[in-house]
């Protein structure tokens, strides 16, 4: 006991209403020495316990500051506890073990050296960074670099670990925000009147000001907490915050600390809320304000009463209201010598605190100078109005009532308690069960909405700033006297003088000093509180940390269904955007050659698949399409292209009519959902009354390319129901069959790699049954998997045009260099227009083939082709090593001028060397007429 | 104190100016001497030679160089709210120039050029901060189209190279750079000139700087109405009076197209919203800005320590300027997809600003069929970083009525012709 006595200097004997417990010491460490508290201690209580006074140095001026608040949204008190930065330490409870430490301290917390800039503070005002650094340039990173030191920020580090974040839906009818008397009696009456109920505090406990007051408060309190643990209809959140209401009353709550989690994010769509967030003291703005040892009364009583722990030995009190009076009475009780009451209601006033680490004296209005080493300040409330902003409310300022209330809300946000108004408890108490029901009833959907009688405004002395300069913004440095020369500058609305002196914009977000703020500018601009308004307030209501917002992440990876053979093969994967795709399995020019002389197989399954039925698919096709749809047979594919509106290549693929009414369109892998999209886009909007049914089947089928001389000799192997004679089943014809057992299977002919080759769609499960019976059966014949690259390098000495590689985001289909597929006498179809205007303009760049005069050199994808000394007429689009040809292939985009096959280019290499390449007659530069894929 | 702050403001041209300086602010901090007002509030006058709808930094910007290069002083800047209140103190505040298309690297290099001597020019600290502009790859894809930028800024003498993993991890050790990542990093286009720079700053050095040059910036002034006669623009009515001019230009986002429906000309602009958001402070670890167009994200840190995060624009049109918690969701989980270990750092702050989307990513300057209506808009996620350089073409375009050829690409007429201009691939998310 006397070992605690001496680490605890200011702990107080046992409080009625505490939530310590004595009986579980917590050791923990704070700027590397060992302390101690209780569980139920906050940080800051255990530490102001012990008797520590100075918790951080501020923003700028490096001046030491105590507790203010001593509750989540103290500005004087964030910390870094072990790897985590900005810890509110007067919030979060103390673990045993924790490593706390002040941030912002240089050398230390004790004696900061860049605590000098206070001796220049009147050269540096508000916005002086504005005014200098201007000449020399050279010098503004020199001064950035000094700035950076000042952050005020903690401290994180690249080896952090991602720690466990989660997310959780929640459908209540009726989300209460705020647990004090108010909350939770809204809480119980919505129950009651038959509402499912999510009752959300901020506080580690329910109850609001109940818990830190006297007999009666806490009386009241045990009473309430019963009748909400006998509640089955109410869930309740502690240590949760309703960050954000966004449209529809869509909810975001963040619960903190969980046994599982971090926190967590509760996605609530409420059918109504409930906005209970009661009252926060603000601070009294007056020289000296922020030095240590000046508090709020609810600081006081919250140590008192909740902690154990006594604030300070003697103290000055001034008070506006009745909650000062009771701080003043309650240091009376623990014996703290009260050596004055300013009654604010009596005119007295408090001009100024003195003292460094630590409040010495304050000087009265009347001149008296007072020693003491605690100045307390009950000076008003502010609304934190933050969720009922969200909803759209533009909170009116009372002038009597020295705050701003409420004025029009949507009929699925009630405001009660403190924030709706004035009234003792019992008046509180009496509107938030009117409250409640009334949500209950809104949630119910029980007729119209009724209004509730307001809670008075109440009456409150105007005390927002005194005789003398003083902090506005702790956490930002911001002084009524910075405000007022900002004003006088010209920043003199409140969104300017926000913008240029930082006044709330730091971590308190303007929950303590909002209205201080707006009060000084007024006075500042002649205009009234209620005529200069506050800023915007923005969610989040509390910050959230980016685990809990990603949560889990949610972006699953997607495979094939022979995922699992490419990985026992050896194939290096290719991410490729949401799919992982074998890339190669060994050399892929070995695996081309292998394909150009025997058989290969790769998996496409990425491709995109739509399945089109209905009368009006051909119409939806050739609107669609470049090309020309309306005479497709059933059994044969064609190829495409599609166009944006601006006539931009959008996606290419082959589509295959499968019936009378029945088609299959393919699309490129990475194209599938914006085709998708883009399909459904014209069938909604555009063209409703079109019958086209859409279904997207790319997972539905595992998709593979069998390819080479020898793959009709495999498939005649394993296929039964299908002719696989050439006369039968022709290039660019389609069949449907049973492929190595399986039925229901599509063939086409199509050839991407430029072989005889044969597309097969299998049902995706049984998709690894058919790929591994292929390469079963197929071993004689010399089958082996080939990947992406090898595809890629086949498609290039074939010719063919990636989308996005070999189009861009301003290739208009002239420009692809596929005249030969764009009907321009069609009636209409997507990006007609601009292409008539292109083919009329005829200066486009085009697509052209390209090959190096020295073979052995392959020019860089996205090389550029130049004139003189750097005038742009082209690039180099793709470009490989060819194995079938032994020399270097490039597709590339030229300017008209060099359109002509035959004609030389200059190509400049990323390194700065310049080659010279040769336009060639087709794309193709293996089989351009297309023998071997059409044998 | 008077709003009318008359202190030393004469009624027409320049008035002498309290020069920003160190030796100043210490002579003043010294007296304790108080600093005149950085621009001044006035009446508004029955007439003037033109009048600017838009008190943003494109407004501005054009406002101080017919100010100042041109010597057209009888100018009005209009704002229905307080200036710098739309995009100009929305956006993030990223400036670069390594675009895709050669006119468009020209364009905002000029934009760069200004940038970096705007301090100087302004007298007024804009804090350009050119610590350089990473844009990652994340398939091969993007890192073909960043080699291609590469290529194209070379050649245009713009500083852009195409980095490894290993160099990304060296600039940013608090980057995933692990082929494990769910998005791994392939590489990364490079732009040391690229940085950040303080917005709002921007927009009080110009209104400071034009106020000098004598023209009148009159704020909560809405425009209702605009007055045309025999296709000329003569007059234009606003919430605090009416207003004689020969000129009216429209630099305004957001509601560009309801100003220009006030003389019947009609953009192809759709309104999107474009969301951000901010961290608290920790102790600065990010020196680049980092853009990755695949996850949708931009994230630059603050010399104060906040993480500035930015995405794309909202997939829907509208006017409203509330955040989602959809944007904040996606955005934390791509941030932590870069760098895992920021899962404790709290997101502080999200608002969003409003783009003026055009069908070609490419924004609307030039004049009109309607005679002294000038446009200066469409200028979609990009519009910040092109303020001084749109400020000197408008102002050119206007004191001379010749189109300058760096902005000839951008006249309105080439929707109806078919001549779109394309920075799809550079201007999209690559902020």
């Amino acid at each position: 006991m006397s070992l605690t006595a001496v680490a605890a200097p200011m702990r107080l004997d046992a409080q009625p209403g505490e939530v310590i417990e004595r009986g579980r010491p917590l050791s923990f460490r704070w700027n590397g020495a060992p302390r101690v508290g209780f569980a139920g201690d906050t940080i800051a209580s255990a530490l102001a316990a012990s008797g520590v006074r100075v918790f951080s140095r501020s923003f700028k001026y490096h001046r030491p500051r105590g507790l203010l608040s001593a509750s989540y949204h103290d500005p004087g008190c964030m910390l870094q506890v072990d790897d985590e930065p900005n810890v509110r330490g007067a919030h979060r409870r103390l673990r045993d073990g924790m490593d706390v430490a002040s941030q912002n301290t240089w050398p230390s917390l004790r004696f900061d050296v860049r605590a000098a800039n206070q001796l220049v503070g009147r050269f540096i005002g508000a916005g002086f960074y504005y005014k200098t650094f201007m000449k020399p340039q050279v010098l503004l990173p020199a001064y950035q670099s000094v700035l950076k030191r000042f952050s005020a920020g903690g401290r994180t580090s690249p080896d952090d670990p991602r720690d466990y974040y989660d997310k959780r839906y929640a459908h209540p009818d009726v989300v209460v925000a705020g647990a004090g008397p108010a909350g939770i009696t809204a809480a119980l009456a919505a129950a009651e009147s038959g509402a499912q109920v999510l009752l959300v505090e901020e506080e580690h406990d329910l109850g609001g000001h109940l818990r830190w007051g006297g007999t009666e408060d806490l009386a009241r309190l045990h009473q309430l907490r019963d009748l909400i643990a006998a509640q089955p209809a109410i869930e309740v959140m502690t240590n949760s915050v309703v960050v954000g209401r966004y449209d529809g009353n869509w909810l975001a709550i963040v619960q903190r600390e969980l046994p599982h989690a971090c926190e967590r994010l509760v996605k609530a769509r409420a059918k109504v809320l409930v906005v209970a967030a009661g009252l926060i003291e603000r601070p009294y703005v007056f020289q000296g304000n922020d030095v240590p040892g000046v508090m709020l009364s609810t600081a006081v009583r919250r140590l008192i009463n909740l902690h154990a722990v006594r604030p300070g030995h003697r103290a000055v009190v001034l008070s506006a209201n009745p909650e000062g009076d009771a701080a003043a009475e309650d240091l009376a009780r623990i014996g703290v010598e009260v050596r004055r009451v300013l009654d604010v209601r009596r005119g007295e006033d408090l001009v100024a605190a003195r003292g460094g680490g630590g409040v010495r004296s304050v000087q009265c209005h009347d001149g008296a100078r007072i020693d003491c080493d605690l100045v307390v300040t009950a000076a008003g409330w502010t609304a934190p109005t933050s969720l009922l902003n969200m909803a759209g409310d533009k909170p009116v300022y009372v002038a009597e009532a020295a705050r701003f209330l409420p004025s029009r809300l949507p009929d699925d946000v009630l405001p009660t308690g403190g924030i709706a108004g004035t009234g003792d408890t019992d008046a509180l108490i009496a509107h938030a069960r009117a409250t409640g029901a009334e949500a209950a009833r809104r949630a119910a959907g029980r007729g119209e909405a009724v209004r509730i009688p307001a809670l008075p405004a109440g009456r409150h002395p105007e005390h927002f700033i005194g005789r003398t300069h003083g902090m506005v913004d702790f956490s930002e440095d911001v002084s009524s006297k910075d405000l007022l020369s900002a004003a006088r500058e010209g920043y003199d609305s409140v969104e300017l003088v926000k913008r240029y002196t930082t006044v709330t914009m730091g971590p308190v977000q303007g929950k303590l000093e909002t209205v201080n703020a707006v009060a000084v500018l007024s006075r500042a601009t002649g205009r009234t509180i209620g005529e200069t308004g506050t800023t915007v307030w923005r969610p989040p209501y509390a910050p959230v940390t980016l685990g809990a917002l990603a949560g889990r992440i949610l972006e699953p990876v997607r495979y094939s269904p022979m995922q699992r053979w490419h990985e026992a093969h050896g194939a290096t994967p290719l991410v490729a955007g949401a799919w992982i795709r074998p890339d190669r399995y060994g050399d892929p020019a070995q695996e081309v050659r292998n394909v150009r002389e025997r058989v290969g197989i790769i998996d496409v399954t990425p491709l995109g698949k739509l399945d089109l039925r209905g009368p009006d698919v051909p119409r939806l096709l050739n609107l669609l399409y470049v090309n020309k749809w309306s005479k497709l047979d059933v059994g044969r594919v064609r190829y495409g292209v599609m166009c944006a509106e601006d006539g931009v290549v959008l996606d290419d693929g082959v589509t295959g009519r499968l019936g009378e009414d029945r088609y299959l369109m393919s699309t490129t892998s990475s194209g599938a959902a914006t085709v998708w999209e883009w399909v459904e886009g014209w069938l909604q909007t555009e063209r409703p009354d079109w019958q086209v049914h859409v279904i997207p089947m790319t997972t539905g089928y595992a998709s593979m390319n069998v390819a080479g001389p020898r793959s009709r000799e495999l498939l005649q192997r394993v296929t039964e129901g299908v002719d696989l004679d050439p006369e039968a089943f022709p290039y660019m014809h389609v069949r449907e069959g049973r492929v190595a057992g399986v039925d229901d299977c599509f063939m086409w002919r199509i050839g991407f790699t430029g072989e005889l080759s044969y597309e097969i769609h299998a049902p995706a499960m049984y998709g690894l049954h058919v790929w591994e019976t292929l390469l079963d059966v197929g071993d004689d014949l010399g089958i082996k998997p080939f990947g992406v690259e090898a595809q890629r390098i086949m498609r290039l000495e074939k010719g063919h045009a990636i989308v996005g590689q070999d189009t861009d985001g301003l290739t208009q289909a002239f420009g692809a260099g596929i005249d030969w597929a764009i009907k321009l006498d069609k009636d209409d179809f997507a990006g007609k227009p601009e292409l008539v205007w292109q083919r009329d303009r005829d200066d486009y760049f085009v697509l052209v083939g390209l090959q190096p005069e020295d073979g052995s050199v392959v020019p860089p994808e996205a090389s550029q082709i130049v004139e003189g000394r750097n005038v742009i007429v082209g690039r180099v689009t793709s470009s490989r090593m060819s194995p079938t040809l032994g020399r270097s292939i490039c597709l590339g985009f030229v300017a008209p001028h060099l359109r002509a096959a035959g004609t030389r280019v200059t190509v400049q290499l990323p390194d700065g060397r310049r080659i010279t390449a040769r336009v060639t007659e087709q794309h193709a530069h293996v089989d351009p007429e297309g023998v071997r894929m059409r044998g | 104190m008077g709003v009318g702050g008359a202190h030393d403001g004469s009624r027409n041209g320049h008035r002498p100016t309290a020069r920003y300086s160190a030796f100043a602010l210490f002579t003043r901090g010294l007296r304790k001497s108080p600093w005149p007002r950085a621009w001044r509030a006035h009446d508004l006058r029955p007439s003037y030679d033109v009048v600017i709808v838009g008190g943003g930094v494109h407004g501005l910007a054009t406002a101080y160089y017919l100010a100042a290069n041109h010597g057209i002083t009888d100018v009005a800047v209009l704002d229905k709210g307080y200036i710098g209140s739309g995009g100009s103190g929305r956006n993030t505040a990223i400036v670069r120039s390594n675009y895709l298309t050669p006119e468009g690297v020209r364009f905002y290099d000029r934009s760069v050029k200004l940038y970096e001597r705007l301090s100087a020019d302004l007298n007024f600290n804009v804090m350009f901060s050119q610590r350089g502009h990473l844009t990652l790859a994340h398939n091969d894809s993007s890192l073909r189209t960043m080699r291609w930028r590469a290529e194209v800024n070379k050649l245009e003498g713009v500083d852009s190279e195409v980095i490894s993993p290993e160099d990304i991890k060296r600039l940013v050790p608090y980057m995933d750079t692990s082929a494990s990542a769910r998005y791994p990093i392939l590489g990364a286009l490079h732009h040391p000139p690229g940085g950040t720079i303080r917005h709002d700053a921007v927009v009080w050095g110009y209104a400071r700087g034009a106020d000098a040059h004598g023209v009148h910036i009159h704020q909560g002034t809405e425009v209702t109405g605009i007055q045309v006669a025999r296709d000329r623009v003569t007059a234009v009515r606003t919430t605090r009076g009416d207003i004689a001019t020969p000129v009216v230009v429209n630099c305004t986002a957001g509601w560009s197209t309801l100003i220009s429906d006030m003389v019947g000309v009609r953009t192809p602009v759709a309104t999107f919203p474009l969301q951000a958001a901010v961290t608290e402070p920790v102790k600065p670890f990010l020196d680049t800005v980092v853009v990755s167009g695949s996850l949708h994200v931009y994230v630059s840190q603050t010399d104060r320590g906040e993480l500035v995060f930015g995405a794309s624009v909202d997939p829907f049109t509208s006017y409203s300027m509330r955040g989602s918690l959809e944007f904040i969701e996606e955005l934390a989980g791509h941030v932590l997809a870069l760098m895992p270990s920021l899962s404790k750092v709290r997101l502080l702050r999200q608002w969003a600003g409003l783009c003026d989307m055009t069908p070609d990513y490419s924004p609307i300057m030039g004049p009109t069929p309607v005679e002294g209506f000038y446009l200066d808009v469409g200028w979609g996620t990009y519009g910040f970083k092109a303020g001084p350089v749109s400020g000197e073409s408008m102002a050119e375009l206007i004191a001379t009525t010749k189109t300058p050829e760096i902005i000839a690409t951008f006249d309105l007429a080439r929707f109806a012709d078919g001549r779109l201009v394309g920075e799809k691939g550079a201007a999209s998310v690559g902020h």
